[in-house]
C-alpha cells in the first residue's frame, strides 16, 4: 500500500468502516509512514471532538463533508520527489563519443562565426573611404562567398545602397536651392550651373562605364565622388 | 587781332570745352565708384598658436604671411556691401559672411586682403573666386572653392594641406614634410605641384578622363600605372608623407622645386 491508498481509507478505518485484511494494510502503513500516521492522528482528534457535540450540531450530508475534508488534507500534504529515472542516472544524454563531440563543437563554431559575421557586415555602414578602399580585387574568398549566398552585399549592391543614400541627400539639397535661386544674381547662377552641367556630365559617364563593366572599380570609387561633389556643390549654394 | 581773337577762341573753345567734361566725367565716375564700394579694415593681435578661418561668399581672398605677431584683415565690398562680423576666440579669427548675411540675396563681391604670423593656421573657403594663400609655415593650410575659382598656393611649409575646386586651376609650391597629408582636388583645370625632388611621400595621382599624368622629374620604378594608366601609384624616398592628387576632367603636373 502506498500513501495514496492510506489517506484515501484513513476515514473508514477510523470509524472502522474497513474489512479486516484492508484494515490491517493501513495499520501496517501507519507503522512505517510517519507522515500517514500524523494525517491519522490528527484525523482521529477531529472525530473525537466531533463525536462530542449534540446531535443538532452534525451537518446534513456529513460523508460529503468528511470528503472534502479527506481532499484537503491530501492537497495539503508535498507530493515526494520522483526518484530519478535509471536513463538519467547513467548520464546516457551526454555519453557522446570524441568524434561526435568534436563534430558538435566546430559545427557550432562554424555556424556562430558565419551568423557573427553576416550580422557585423549588415549592420555597420561603410564610410565613404571604406567603400573606396573595398575593391573588387580586394575581395577574398570568403566574401565572395558569402556575396553568392546572399548573406553579405557585393561591391555593386554596396555601391547601389550609396548611391540611393547620396541621391536622398541631393534631393533634399536640390529643393533648397530651388527655392533660393530666384533669389541668385546672374554670376551666382551662371556659376553654379556650369559646375552642375559639369558634374552631371561626369555622373553619366561614369554611369555608363559601369553598366558596361561593373567591376570597374577606379569608375566607382569616382562616381562615389562625384556624387559627393555634387551633394556639396548644392550644400553650399543652398545657404547663399 | 580781332581774327586772330576770334580764332584764337574759335580753336581754343572746343578744347576747353571737351577737357571739361572730361574732367567732370572723370570725377563723375571715380565718385560713383567711391560710393559702390567700401573699405573694412581691421588688425587682430595673434598669439603663438593662431588660426584663421574665413568663409566667404563671392569674391578673392589672398593671404599671406608676415613677421608680425598679429592678424590684419582689408575687405574691400562691392555694392551691396555685405556684413563682416569678425569673432575672435583665444587664438581663433573666425569671418563667416555666409553665416553674416544669411537669408541676403543682394550682396556684392568681397575681396580680401589679409596678413597672419608665419605660422598661423589658415582655413579659407569662397563659393566663387580665386583664393591665394602665400608664405604660411604651420600645421594647416587648407582652400576650398564651392565652385568656379583658381587656388594658389606658393611658398607652403605645413603638415596638412588640402586644396579643392570645382572649375579652376590649382597651383601649389611648398615643401611636402615627413608624415604630411596633403590633398588636391579639382573637377575640371589643372594641378600644378612644384615640390622638392628629395620628397618622401606615397602617391595616388587619378585623372580619370584626361589620364593626363606628368610626373617628370619624379617618373621612376617605384611608379605604377593602374587602371589603364589613369591613376598612378608611387613611393618616394621613405614614403612617409600621403600625396592624394585627384583631377576627374583635368591634367595633373609635377615639377621639381
Amino acid at each position: 500500500m502506498n500513501c495514496e491508498e492510506c489517506k484515501n481509507l484513513i476515514s473508514l478505518f477510523l470509524v472502522s468502516g474497513l474489512d479486516t485484511a484492508e484494515a490491517a494494510d493501513v495499520r501496517m502503513h501507519l507503522a512505517l509512514c510517519g507522515d500517514c500516521a500524523r494525517v491519522c492522528e490528527e484525523m482521529s482528534s477531529f472525530i473525537d471532538v466531533a463525536g462530542d457535540v449534540t446531535p443538532d450540531l452534525v451537518p446534513p450530508n456529513s460523508q460529503a463533508l468528511w470528503c472534502r475534508i479527506n481532499n484537503i488534507i491530501e492537497n495539503e500534504i508535498k507530493p515526494r520527489p520522483v526518484p530519478p529515472s535509471a536513463e538519467a542516472k547513467s548520464g546516457r544524454f551526454w555519453s557522446l563519443s570524441f568524434g561526435q563531440l568534436a563534430a558538435s563543437v566546430l559545427c557550432i563554431a562554424i555556424v556562430s562565426s558565419l551568423l557573427t559575421v553576416v550580422v557585423v557586415r549588415s549592420y555597420s555602414v561603410p564610410e565613404a573611404g571604406e567603400f573606396i578602399g573595398k575593391t573588387s580585387a580586394d575581395r577574398t574568398i570568403f566574401d565572395k562567398v558569402l556575396g553568392r549566398l546572399g548573406l553579405a552585399e557585393t561591391p555593386q549592391q554596396l555601391r547601389e545602397r550609396r548611391m540611393k543614400e547620396q541621391q536622398t541627400a541631393i534631393d533634399y539639397w536640390n529643393a533648397r536651392v530651388q527655392m533660393r535661386r530666384l533669389q541668385w544674381d546672374r554670376t551666382t547662377r551662371e556659376a553654379f550651373d556650369r559646375n552642375l552641367q559639369v558634374i552631371d556630365q561626369s555622373v553619366s559617364e561614369y554611369s555608363m562605364i559601369l553598366q558596361r563593366d561593373p567591376e570597374d572599380d577606379l569608375s566607382g570609387e569616382m562616381l562615389d565622388s562625384v556624387m559627393d561633389d555634387k551633394m556639396r556643390l548644392l550644400r553650399d549654394f543652398s545657404d547663399l | 587781332m580781332i581774327l586772330r581773337s576770334k580764332i584764337g577762341i574759335g580753336l581754343i573753345g572746343p578744347a576747353k570745352t571737351t577737357i571739361l567734361l572730361s574732367v567732370v566725367f572723370f570725377f563723375a565716375a571715380f565718385a560713383a565708384d567711391v560710393t559702390a564700394q567700401k573699405r573694412f579694415s581691421r588688425t587682430f593681435p595673434a598669439g603663438q598658436n593662431v588660426r584663421l578661418n574665413l568663409m566667404n561668399r563671392t569674391g578673392t581672398v589672398e593671404v599671406e604671411g608676415w613677421n608680425r605677431p598679429e592678424i590684419r584683415i582689408v575687405a574691400t565690398l562691392e555694392a551691396p556691401a555685405a556684413n563682416i562680423v569678425p569673432v575672435s576666440d583665444g587664438g581663433l579669427i573666425d569671418i563667416n559672411l555666409v553665416r553674416d548675411n544669411k537669408g541676403r540675396a543682394d550682396v556684392g563681391n568681397v575681396n580680401f586682403e589679409v596678413r597672419v604670423p608665419y605660422n598661423a593656421s589658415v582655413d579659407i573657403e569662397t563659393r566663387i573666386g580665386n583664393l591665394s594663400v602665400s608664405n604660411v609655415r604651420s600645421g594647416l593650410v587648407r582652400a576650398n572653392i564651392s565652385s568656379d575659382g583658381d587656388i594658389t598656393l606658393t611658398n607652403i611649409v605645413a603638415n596638412n594641406v588640402s586644396a579643392e575646386n570645382g572649375l579652376g586651376d590649382i597651383f601649389f609650391d611648398g615643401v611636402i614634410l615627413e608624415g604630411g597629408y596633403y590633398r588636391f582636388s579639382s573637377m575640371r583645370g589643372s594641378i600644378h605641384l612644384r615640390i622638392p625632388f628629395a620628397s618622401s611621400f606615397r602617391l595616388i595621382a587619378t585623372a580619370p578622363s584626361t589620364r593626363n599624368i606628368t610626373l617628370g622629374a619624379f617618373s621612376n620604378r617605384d611608379t605604377t600605372y593602374v587602371s589603364d594608366g589613369r591613376r598612378v601609384v608611387g613611393k618616394f624616398g621613405t614614403g612617409s608623407a600621403t600625396l592624394a592628387v585627384t583631377n576627374k576632367l583635368g591634367s595633373i603636373t609635377f615639377i621639381t622645386r
